[in-house]
C-alpha cells in the first residue's frame, strides 16, 4: 500500500519544529537538489572537436509522424555531411528531442547543457510565436523548418505592430530563419490555383474546415485575402472549426455538405488530414464537391495511411514533393533516404515527407555557412545567412531573405493518383505544380486586409 | 529558530544540518551552478511552491483538485496583460525609470494573486459542495471551463478585439533594469541569477506562510477534517467553510506561483489551464509524500530533475514518457507516502544503526 495517511496523520499532530521524520524531507531537498543538480550537469558543454545541431520538433501524439519525418531528413543530412569530410574537418553531432510540456526548457538545454552551435525545428506554430524571445536570448542561428505562421519572419513592427508587445502581427526575430514555405505562400498557391481553375464561371461556393486553433483560423483568413485580391468571385457558404485532434468530424463535415460547396478548402495536417478524409470519404464529401483542397495535406505519411481510401483529383499541396523540381539534388536525396530508412523503424514510410527539403536545407546551409565563415559564432552565421543561396536545395536554388530570413522556397500543388510511382500502397501527387511568392506581390494581394505576408 | 532547532544543531540532528547545507545552497547556488541549471532551479523552486499550495488542498483538507491550473493561468494572463498593457498605459516607464520592469513585475504578480483568489472565491464556494471524485470532477470542469475561454478568446469575441490571443497566448519581453548603474535583464537565460533571488525570496516567504498556516488552529482544522469530516463536524468545526477557505488559501499561493512563473515562461498560454497542467502538481505531490509538509517539495525536485536527466540521454529521452512512467510507477508502487517517505524509512535506518553502535 503506498500510504499510510493514519500513521501519517499522527506524526502531523506534532507542532515543534521538524521531528526527525518530517525533518529528513528537508535532507532529502538538499540531496536531491544537489545531486540531480549534479546530474543535470553531466551533459552541459559542448566540445570544440565535433559540430552540434539541436533539434525539436513534435515527436509525440498527434503529430508524432511528422516530426519523425523531419527528424529523419535532418539526421540523413548530417549523415551525408559527416561521409563527406565534416564542416571545416569536424565532425557533425544532431540531437533531436521532443517538444513535450516545455519545448522552450528543450530548446534551453540543448544550446546552453548540450552546446548546440545551431538549432532546427518546430513543428507548432503557436510554439514558435511563443519561444521567440527565448530564441532571441540563446543567440545561435535557429531555422524552422516545418513551421506555417507569416508572423514570424515579419519584421515590419511600424505597419503590422510588434506581436511581442501584444498590439501586432510582426514576430521576427534577428536569429531566426525559414526554409518552408509559410502559409501566407500556400493559401496564395491555392487561392491562385483556384482562380486559374474554378474562376470566371460565376460565383464559386466555397466552404472551410479546418483545425480548431490559430494555424486553422490563419490559413482561412489568409486564403479568402489571396481569393479577394486575386479577383476571385466566391461566396462562403459553411465555415468548420473541428477541435485539433478531434476523432469525430462528422458533424462539422455534414454542416459543410449542407452548404452545397463547390471546393472545399482545409488546413488539417498530419493525423487529422487522415481523419478528415477518411471520414469525409464515408460521407460522400469528395463525391459531391469539385475539388478539395488542403494546405499542408499532401504528405507520403498521410497518403500510405489512408490507402485506397484517399479520393483522386483532389488537389492537396504541401512544402515539398519527392520528385516535383526534377533537379539532380531532389533525386540524391530521394535515393539516400530510401536507401536509409527502407525497413526502419525510425519512420513509417521510407520516402521523405512533406517537410524533408526545408530540413535537408536546413542542415545543408548550416555546413555552407559554416564553412563559409570559418566557424560557428553566432553572429557570423547569422550575417551569412542573411542573402545566402543555397543551389543544391532538391527543391531548387533557394535564397534567404536579409530582411525577413524567409527563404525563397516553392510550395507544390499536385492531383491525387494511384497511377504515380510510390514506394507504399496509396495514392502520389501527380502533374506537381511548384508556386513562387514575393513580398511586393504578397503585399499586393493583401492590400487592406492587415496581415503582414511574412516574406 | 526556536530552541528546538538550536538544541538539535547541537546534536548534529541530520535534520537541522540538512535544512541549513539546503539554505546555503540555495543561496550560493547561481554562482556555482551554469544559466540553465540556475533557471531549471527556479523552476523548481516555482513548481515546489505550487505543489505546497496544492496540498494543502489535498494532504491537509482532504481534497483532491484536479483544476490547480486555473490558477496559474488566470494568474499568468493577469501578468501577461499587465506587463503588455497596465504598465504601458499607467506610464511605468517614464515613472520607475530604469527600475520600472522592476515595479511592473510586483504589480503584476500582486494583481495575479488577486485575480486567482477572486476565482478561489466563487470556484471555490461551488467546488466544496461536492466531495470526493465529485470535487476532483468539477475543479477539472472549471479548468477545462477556463481553458476553452482562453482558447477561443471569448472575451476578446465580446470585446470586439483580441485579449488571450486564442491558442497562441500571449508573449512578450520583460525589459532591462537600471539599478545603480548596473543593467541587468529581469529575465536572462544566459545569467538568470536576478530572477532567480527574487523566486527565491517569494519562494522562502510562500513557503513559510504556508507552514505557519499549517500549523495554525485552522490547518489542525483542516487536518481534523481530512481525517474524519463527521468527527470534526461533531466537534463544532464548519467543514464546508474551513474547506472553502483551505481552497482560497490554497488557489491564491497557487496563483503566486503562478505569477513568478510566467515571467520566466515569458510566455502564457491556454495550456496553462489545461487538466494536464492540473496534473502535474498532483504528481509531484504523489511521488513526494502528501503527508508531509515538505512532500510535495520533494516531488517537485525529483518530477523536474529526473525530466531533465532523462533529456540528456538520448535512449530515454527517445521514450521519455515511458522512462518516466516507470521510474514514477516504482515510486508509488515501492514508496510508502512517496519520496519522502522513502528517504523516511532510510534515515530511521540509519538512525537505528547508529543508535545500536552508540548503546
Amino acid at each position: 500500500m503506498p500510504f499510510d495517511s493514519r500513521r501519517d496523520a499522527e506524526g502531523e499532530s506534532d507542532t515543534t519544529f521538524p521531528v526527525s521524520r518530517r525533518g529528513v524531507l528537508s535532507a532529502a531537498g538538499a540531496g536531491a537538489t544537489m545531486s540531480l543538480a549534479g546530474c543535470s550537469m553531466l551533459g552541459g558543454g559542448g566540445g570544440s572537436d565535433t559540430i552540434k545541431i539541436g533539434g525539436v520538433y513534435l515527436l509525440s501524439g498527434l503529430a508524432e509522424a511528422l516530426g519523425a519525418g523531419s527528424a529523419a531528413a535532418a539526421k540523413l543530412a548530417v549523415k551525408d555531411i559527416n561521409d563527406n569530410g565534416g564542416i571545416n574537418g569536424k565532425d557533425v553531432e544532431i540531437q533531436v528531442r521532443d517538444h513535450g510540456k516545455d519545448p522552450q526548457g528543450q530548446m534551453r538545454s540543448l544550446v546552453q547543457e548540450w552546446g548546440a552551435d545551431a538549432m532546427i525545428g518546430l513543428t507548432s506554430s503557436g510554439v514558435t510565436l511563443n519561444s521567440g524571445p527565448t530564441i532571441e536570448q540563446l543567440g545561435v542561428p535557429f531555422t524552422l523548418t516545418d513551421i506555417g505562421t507569416p508572423y514570424v519572419t515579419e519584421h515590419d513592427t511600424d505597419k503590422y505592430g510588434d506581436y511581442y508587445n501584444g498590439d501586432g502581427k510582426a514576430a521576427g526575430v534577428p536569429n531566426l530563419f525559414r526554409t518552408n514555405s509559410n502559409t501566407s505562400h500556400m493559401t496564395y498557391a491555392i487561392a491562385k490555383f483556384i482562380s486559374e481553375n474554378y474562376g470566371g464561371s460565376g460565383t464559386l461556393r466555397i466552404a472551410n474546415i479546418g483545425p480548431d486553433y490559430a494555424y486553422g483560423q490563419q490559413c482561412w483568413t489568409y486564403v479568402q485575402a489571396y481569393l479577394d485580391g486575386l479577383g476571385v468571385d466566391y461566396e462562403v457558404v459553411a465555415s468548420e472549426f473541428p477541435e485539433l485532434g478531434a476523432s469525430n468530424m462528422t458533424p462539422q463535415i455534414n454542416s459543410v455538405l449542407s452548404g452545397d460547396p463547390d471546393l472545399v478548402f482545409t488546413s488539417f495536417w498530419a493525423g487529422d488530414t487522415v481523419t478528415f478524409t477518411s471520414q469525409a470519404a464515408e460521407q460522400g464529401l469528395f463525391e459531391q464537391v469539385d475539388d478539395v483542397f488542403d494546405t499542408i495535406g499532401a504528405d507520403p505519411t498521410n497518403f500510405a495511411a489512408l490507402g485506397d481510401t484517399m479520393p483522386e483529383g483532389v488537389h492537396y499541396s504541401g512544402w515539398y514533393w519527392p520528385g516535383s523540381y526534377g533537379t539532380e539534388a531532389d533525386q540524391n536525396f530521394i535515393d539516400m533516404y530510401k536507401n536509409e530508412y527502407e525497413g526502419s523503424s525510425e519512420v513509417s514510410v521510407a520516402y521523405p515527407t512533406f517537410t524533408g527539403g526545408s530540413t535537408w536545407a536546413a542542415v545543408k546551409i548550416y555546413k555552407a555557412v559554416m564553412e563559409n565563415t570559418g566557424g560557428t559564432n553566432s553572429d557570423d552565421l547569422i550575417s551569412e545567412m542573411e542573402g545566402f543561396t543555397y543551389e543544391e536545395d532538391p527543391r531548387g536554388s533557394v535564397t534567404i531573405d536579409p530582411d525577413s530570413h524567409q527563404a525563397s522556397a516553392s510550395c507544390v500543388i499536385g492531383t491525387s493518383s494511384r497511377d504515380v510511382d510510390v514506394p507504399y500502397d496509396g495514392v502520389g501527387q501527380a502533374n506537381p505544380k511548384t508556386y513562387k511568392l514575393d513580398r511586393s506581390t504578397a503585399l499586393d494581394l493583401l492590400e487592406g486586409s492587415g496581415l503582414p505576408p511574412g516574406m | 529558530m526556536n530552541v528546538s532547532f538550536t538544541s538539535r544543531l547541537r546534536g548534529r540532528d541530520i535534520t537541522a544540518w540538512a535544512l541549513v547545507v539546503a539554505a546555503a545552497f540555495l543561496a550560493v547556488a547561481p554562482f556555482l551552478l551554469p544559466g540553465y541549471d540556475t533557471s531549471l532551479l527556479t523552476k523548481t523552486l516555482i513548481f515546489a511552491l505550487f505543489a505546497a499550495a496544492f496540498n494543502l488542498l489535498y494532504g491537509y483538507t482532504g481534497l483532491l483538485s484536479f483544476g490547480h491550473a486555473m490558477f496559474i493561468a488566470a494568474s499568468g494572463y493577469t501578468v501577461a496583460k499587465v506587463i503588455q498593457v497596465v504598465a504601458p498605459a499607467l506610464h511605468f516607464d517614464s515613472t520607475f525609470g530604469g527600475v520600472s520592469p522592476l515595479a511592473t513585475w510586483v504589480l503584476a504578480v500582486v494583481l495575479g494573486v488577486l485575480v486567482a483568489g477572486i476565482i478561489a472565491v466563487f470556484i471555490g464556494y461551488l467546488s466544496v459542495r461536492l466531495e470526493e471524485i465529485y470535487f476532483a470532477i468539477i475543479t477539472l470542469a472549471f479548468s477545462m471551463a477556463i481553458f476553452v475561454i482562453a482558447q477561443q478568446d471569448t472575451i476578446g469575441a465580446l470585446m470586439g478585439d483580441t485579449f488571450t490571443n486564442g491558442s497562441d497566448g500571449l508573449t512578450f519581453v520583460m525589459g532591462d533594469v537600471n539599478l545603480f548603474g548596473f543593467q541587468f535583464k529581469l529575465v536572462d537565460l544566459l545569467d538568470p541569477v536576478a530572477y532567480y533571488f527574487l523566486t527565491l525570496i517569494v519562494f522562502a516567504l510562500g513557503m513559510y506562510a504556508l507552514w505557519r498556516i499549517v500549523r495554525s488552529p485552522f490547518g489542525m482544522a483542516c487536518q481534523a477534517i481530512r481525517e474524519n469530516p463527521e468527527r470534526a463536524s461533531a466537534l463544532g468545526i464548519n467543514v464546508r467553510y474551513h474547506q472553502w477557505m483551505a481552497f482560497i488559501v490554497s488557489g491564491l499561493f497557487s496563483g503566486l506561483a503562478g505569477a513568478i512563473f510566467i515571467p520566466l515562461q515569458m510566455n502564457v498560454n491556454p495550456d496553462y489551464a489545461h487538466w494536464t497542467f492540473s496534473a502535474e502538481p498532483v504528481i509531484m505531490t504523489v511521488i513526494g509524500g502528501p503527508y508531509t509538509f515538505l512532500g510535495p517539495v520533494i516531488g517537485a525536485f525529483t518530477y523536474e530533475y529526473l525530466r531533465d536527466a532523462i533529456s540528456n540521454f538520448a535512449i530515454l529521452e527517445q521514450y521519455w514518457q515511458f522512462s518516466f512512467g516507470v521510474l514514477l510507477l516504482v515510486v508509488v508502487l515501492f514508496f510508502n507516502n512517496g519520496v519522502a517517505g522513502g528517504l523516511q524509512w532510510l534515515v530511521a535506518r540509519i538512525e537505528e544503526v547508529r543508535d545500536g553502535e552508540n548503546s
